[in-house]
């Protein structure tokens, strides 16, 4: 049996006199990879963020394994299971890999932050589980690809412990090679139990990888369903290719 | 306990240590004096670094805190006849309590918002301490006959000594730890850290309090070993800015630049003194500044290490040469 693993319920978000989200509510499932698509500045970004807790919502509720989470903080969030990638990648530029890998192994408490000064083996597992090898872990991000700096994005959230990870444009800028990597990688991350929302342009990588998918429109949800159902919308269409 | 590195590091203190240990045998009382001065911009300097130079949060107010602390126990001991171990400890923890104050403004701003308002508690707090309770604080005059924590050049040398090390090494060993990492990631991306699942007000407020304790411990020591002290002189721009060209000179978020920056600032201005008069001396230093960062934006640490890696590798292929030729 499934359960909701987060629910977003009347979610509104206004900057200045726009609505980038409105009254939007949806849910994804234990298990489940959901897809968040939309036309540019449909609001898909802006949910994320309002789901961080990156933004503040003006109105609506956020829960999370059945408990409200509206008002709890962004590092609270992280700590309870939810995880989030950016659009474009935001390494810690001034560090290794390792050292990247390591701020999202931390624990909230400055005693014991105080007492990390080595490299772990954990932090060399979660880099390795993302597709580095040994050698490319002491390399800065701006020696890397894009397609590993997506990967470092990856290995940051798994690094915090998620039940929930939300993948912001995962596919963007990347060769077909690195795509279909990255594709492997996520559905063996869901084989082992995440939960995933992912934001894509790409429908075609995103297709394989999604069980259900949300299309929003300037910021409210217009369809919801299977991908080749949600594909077939006439809203769809008219969403993304206009009258 | 101790990584690889760190350890490999502790000779390079014990040396560092001993070498300044000795220098009352080799140099000169004025000399001394200047080294005295040099280790207290050091204290200063760094507790700036592990504030601004690790977080990002770029601090103008840092002599509001050195004032607090000196002020606090300078109070305690002319006005109200405190012993100095009783005004010392007091005085760094009201310190303390002010970097905490520091902390409110960096919840809402930063970059240069935030060191403009750090700049505003400098200055209103040089504008308080002349006008209001002038008979406690001594108003513009300040205060002087306070209690020497020693006497004479070369005691008063290993008092700060002693607290400069003492700061140099744990503020390096911070710096070195996860909460170096998390410092420095502040600086870099807030957001990301808060992503990380850390949360950045607990890190920012103890960044804050440990810059205004060493800030705190400076400031007792060198009120007490100047025996005086007064607004112009310690909520002083040129003050203000001799911490921060030290602390960017040598090197920001690596602590030893800022020590190597103080040396190097003191020395330079005490020994330019009898060839370039006056305030020209700060026009001197402020274009060796914009020249050293302009070339080496992390300072003389960075100049220092590629030196030294450099005379490293020179040396192996000596050592390699001589082998084969053997």
């Amino acid at each position: 049996m499934t359960s909701k693993l987060l629910e977003v319920k009347g979610l509104t978000k206004k900057f200045g006199g726009i609505f980038a989200v409105y009254d939007l509510s949806f849910h994804v499932e234990e298990g489940e990879s959901l897809g968040l698509i939309g036309p540019n500045g449909s609001g898909k970004t802006t949910t994320f963020n309002l789901i961080m807790r990156e933004h503040k919502q003006d109105e609506g509720e956020i829960f999370f394994a059945g408990k409200e989470i509206s008002r709890l903080p962004t590092h609270e969030r992280v700590k309870i299971g939810i995880s989030r990638t950016y659009q474009i990648p935001r390494p810690f530029s001034g560090m290794s890999i390792t050292k990247n890998i390591r701020v999202g192994i931390m624990p909230d408490e400055i005693l014991s932050v105080l007492r990390m000064n080595s490299e772990s083996e954990l932090e060399r597992k979660i880099g390795q589980s993302v597709g580095f090898d040994k050698n490319q872990l002491k390399a800065y991000p701006h020696e890397l690809s894009m397609g590993n700096l997506r990967r470092l994005e990856l290995a940051r959230t798994m690094a915090t412990n998620p039940t929930l990870l939300l993948l912001d444009e995962v596919f963007a800028g990347l060769t077909a090679g690195e795509i279909s990597e990255l594709s492997a990688l996520i559905k063996a991350k869901k084989m082992e139990g995440l939960t995933f929302i992912i934001v894509s342009h790409d429908l075609k990588s995103l297709a394989p990888l999604v069980d259900r998918v949300v299309v929003v429109s300037f910021g409210q949800l217009i369809a919801e369903g299977s991908f080749e159902e949600v594909i077939a919308n006439e809203k769809v269409k008219e969403a993304y290719l206009g009258r | 306990m101790l990584g690889g590195k760190l350890k490999k590091s502790i000779p390079w203190w014990l040396l560092f240590t001993a070498i300044m240990s000795l220098m009352p045998l080799l140099i000169s009382t004025r000399s001394i004096r200047i080294l005295i001065f040099a280790n207290f911009i050091a204290i200063f300097a760094m507790s700036w670094d592990i504030l601004s130079g690790y977080t990002g949060y770029i601090s103008f107010g840092h002599p509001f805190l050195i004032g607090v602390a000196g002020y606090t126990s300078a109070i305690l001991t002319h006005q109200y006849s405190m012993p100095l171990y009783v005004s010392m400890p007091a005085a760094v923890l009201l310190t303390m309590v002010a970097g905490i104050l520091f902390f409110f403004p960096a919840l809402r701003t930063r970059g240069t918002y935030f060191a403009l308002v750090t700049l505003a508690f400098m200055e209103v707090t040089y504008h308080l301490v002349e006008v209001v309770k002038p008979e406690l604080t001594g108003g513009t005059r300040g205060l002087t006959g306070l209690p020497l924590l020693a006497t004479g050049a070369v005691p008063n040398y290993y008092v700060s000594l002693f607290a400069m090390i003492v700061i140099a090494v744990s503020l390096w060993l911070l710096g070195k730890s996860g909460g170096g990492l998390v410092f420095s990631a502040i600086r870099m991306d807030e957001d990301a850290v808060k992503s990380a699942g850390l949360n950045t007000t607990k890190f920012k407020l103890f960044a804050f309090t440990l810059s205004a304790l060493v800030a705190g411990i400076g400031g007792v020591l060198f009120t007490h070993y100047l025996g005086s002290i007064s607004p112009r002189g310690m909520f002083d721009i040129n003050f203000l800015f001799t911490i921060l060209i030290a602390a960017l000179i040598g090197g920001e978020h690596t602590i030893i630049g800022p020590i190597l920056g103080a040396y190097f600032l003191t020395f330079l201005l005490e020994y330019s003194r009898p060839y370039i008069p006056g305030a020209w001396r700060y026009l001197f230093y402020g274009m060796i500044a914009l020249i050293v960062y302009n070339y080496a934006p992390r300072g003389i640490f960075t100049i220092a290490t590629i030196a030294g890696k450099w005379l490293g590798r020179k040396m192996t292929r000596r050592e390699r040469y001589d082998q084969q030729a053997a």
